[in-house]
């Protein structure tokens, strides 16, 4: 064998080099990291007062009022949107992961929401805006489609009270009155959500005005979906099959399965999916641009154009006024630092519960 | 009697519940390309498609409209950002998997990931505010000074140096799509057997070496896998670009000048457009834009999934 010392400290200086490189890469990254972070903290520190939050817009030009409409409008959409989102993305995730499992369809299912995951906002954004905006004085679906969502949360909710209530104050001493007691429990939740339904139609859905909020928690809600769906499959598919089978050999149904057993061993995971698609959609700007558009006064109506966080910084940081720069670094500051807390929270959560 | 009792009632609704759910996000995707075909369908059967990719006119009062020059900034961006990102990216990868002490393995990958969270109307922001006049007054001048001389690569970076440029947006994006290379390279590089690590030591390999000739060649999928899938983040990216890219409809050969991407033209145009024809030429923007994601992302998605199989053999 050839053994020559030049070649071989040519090669450990090569190794040396190559990997002080790769150093310097990782460092490259930390500094941009910190550069972006010191830079809206530093401009952003400064046009934090508590005006930000509690009055409306001054006109342009003119100095000093606040964002509250951006945020209560953000805040609200962002609201809606998790209503709509979250509930589709887990049913539709248990769907592929539960009862279609391993089959065709739920590959499918599964492959396309991968790449729905990276589909540009933006092109979301003019979906949304073809199929809820455009058609001006037509039904206002998206608000429909929310409304349908509130009533059907609030039916669970008023449901699960009932029947906790039921359970801890008469005790039930047979499997049939305690079947019967289910379906009435069942039939009056349906009801008070069909009447929820009714009221909350008439009381927040009109016909549509042009751009108006429900198209931009519509919007969001899309971008929402894929990512809901494909963190429920996952953590569904963590949860080990023989926990499921035990439960079979009790005579549970498949549903009684999925709701005591299977959402209740992977409940962190879903919350944390949960949190992450809010994260995720915080931050949105582009599908917003052309769907909840934008307003310069305070509302709180779905069926108007909006103000969000995100496009009052976007028109902010494009105008002339120094006095809106340092309110749309303000909103920056606000935005960024909610965003990264809450997604290394929800990381941490995933850390104790999966890896620790 | 028996087997009725198989599905009970609540199970039969839960079930078709969740189908339907299932079946939605299914249609969305459909419905997505349906839509936008509809709606850009005047634009389409006026224009054309090659016409319409290949002319340069984006003329709203003469209702003359091709995607030339969005088309051209949009890969121009694109493929800039891959080229600055792609050696930071498989760098922090090469530390993060061999070069890190252990302690720091964790926080560093997290602060890494970190860049992906930050939302991108803030990187939009900090390109507007801060980068750009950086690059306009120290690096674009001095790039200039440099390989400004050099007679066929001089002619990129003429002109005056504005900050808002295909230059600073390329950079921009490029922090951007820095995590999404890094994170699934270091996943792939982290996958490479440890018993051919240590077969490749044993021979007196040095690490490098095993890095450059094991773990890449081994990782190789998976890290293509990742640069296709930034490649669909930068293509799609908005907010970030439209700050510091202007929205000039011109093709130049400049990367100091103002251009205009896809995402650029619709964020800025799309409320304005007044004429059927106007907003259909957008939407057709659009519904480009949104085949070609589609097809990128799935290639990479198939990368992954290959890569996915290599390990697990």
């Amino acid at each position: 064998m050839i053994y020559n010392e030049a070649y071989v400290k040519r090669r450990k200086i090569q190794s040396y080099i190559a990997l002080l490189l790769s150093t310097v890469a990782a460092f490259i990254g930390l500094f941009w990291l910190g550069f972006i972070l010191f830079d809206v903290l530093r401009h952003g520190i400064s046009g934090l007062n508590i005006e930000l939050f509690t009055e409306d817009p001054a006109p342009p030009g003119v100095p000093g009022g606040g964002l509250r409409n951006a945020f209560i409008g953000q805040l609200e959409i962002v609201f809606y949107a998790t209503i709509m989102g979250i509930p589709l993305g887990i049913l539709a995730g248990t769907f592929i992961a539960e009862y279609a499992r391993g089959s065709k369809f739920a590959k499918t299912v599964s492959t396309l929401s991968d790449i729905m995951v990276s589909v540009p906002s933006i092109v979301v954004g003019t979906f949304i805006y073809a199929i809820l905006v455009k058609p001006i004085g037509h039904i206002n679906w998206g608000g429909l489609l929310a409304v349908a969502f509130l009533s059907a949360i609030i039916a669970i909710i008023f449901g699960g009270i009932l029947n906790i209530i039921v359970n801890k104050f008469f005790s039930i001493k047979t499997a049939s009155a305690g079947k019967f007691i289910g379906l009435v429990i069942a039939l009056i939740s349906t009801i008070v959500g069909v009447l929820a339904f009714i009221i909350l139609t008439n009381k927040l859905v009109d016909k549509i005005q042009g751009f108006n909020g429900w198209a931009g928690a519509a919007s969001l809600a899309f971008i929402m979906i894929p990512v809901v769906l494909r963190t429920t499959e996952d953590m569904l598919s963590l949860v080990p099959w023989s926990l499921r089978e035990a439960a079979f050999a009790l005579g549970a149904t498949y549903f009684k399965v999925i709701k005591d057993i299977v959402y209740k061993a992977a409940a962190t995971g879903i919350l944390t999916g949960i949190i992450l698609s809010i994260s995720r959609v915080a931050g949105e700007t582009a599908p917003l641009l052309f769907t909840s558009f934008n307003n310069a006064y305070f509302t709180t109506n779905m069926n108007e154009p909006i103000s969000s966080l995100t496009v009052t910084i976007f028109v902010y940081a494009m105008g002339p006024y120094d006095d809106w720069h340092s309110k749309a670094w303000a909103a920056s500051f606000i935005i960024t630092f909610f965003i990264l807390i809450v997604t290394i929270v929800a990381r941490a959560i995933i850390h104790l519960r999966y890896k620790g | 009697m028996k087997r009725l009792r198989r599905y009970p009632f609540a199970d039969i609704i839960f079930g078709t519940v969740a189908f339907l759910a299932s079946f939605l996000v299914l249609s969305l995707v459909f419905s997505t390309i349906l839509v936008l075909y509809n709606e850009s369908s005047l634009a389409i059967h006026k224009f054309g498609i090659i016409n319409f990719i290949l002319t340069n006119d984006w003329d709203p009062v003469r209702e003359i409209f091709g995607a030339a020059a969005p088309l051209y900034g949009t890969i121009i961006t694109t493929v800039l950002s891959l080229i600055f990102a792609l050696p930071v990216a498989i760098g922090i990868a090469i530390f993060l998997s061999e070069v890190s002490p252990y302690l720091l393995k964790s926080p560093i990958g997290i602060a890494i990931e970190m860049l992906a969270a930050i939302p991108s109307i803030i990187y939009g922001m900090w390109g507007l505010f801060t980068l750009a006049p950086l690059m306009a007054d120290y690096i674009e001048p001095a790039i200039q000074k440099t390989l400004g001389h050099i007679p066929i690569i001089g002619k990129l970076f003429e002109g005056e140096p504005q900050g808002v440029d295909l230059f600073t947006a390329s950079v921009v994006l490029s922090i951007m799509i820095i995590p999404f290379i890094a994170s699934i390279a270091r996943d792939s590089l982290n996958l490479t057997p440890n018993i051919m690590k240590e077969s490749a030591y044993a021979l007196g390999a040095t690490k490098w070496e095993v890095v450059k000739d094991i773990m890449i060649p081994y990782a190789k999928l998976g890290i293509y896998g990742g640069v296709v899938l930034a490649l669909g983040r930068a293509l799609g990216e908005t907010m970030a670009v439209a700050f510091v890219l202007g929205n000039n409809h011109q093709i130049t050969t400049s990367l100091f000048d103002s251009a205009a991407t896809i995402t650029v033209t619709l964020a800025n145009e799309f409320t304005e457009a007044d004429t059927d024809i106007y907003l259909s030429s957008l939407f057709y923007l659009a519904f480009l834009l949104f085949i070609l994601s589609f097809v990128i992302l799935a290639i990479a998605k198939f990368f992954l999934l290959k890569a996915e199989k290599n390990y697990s053999r």
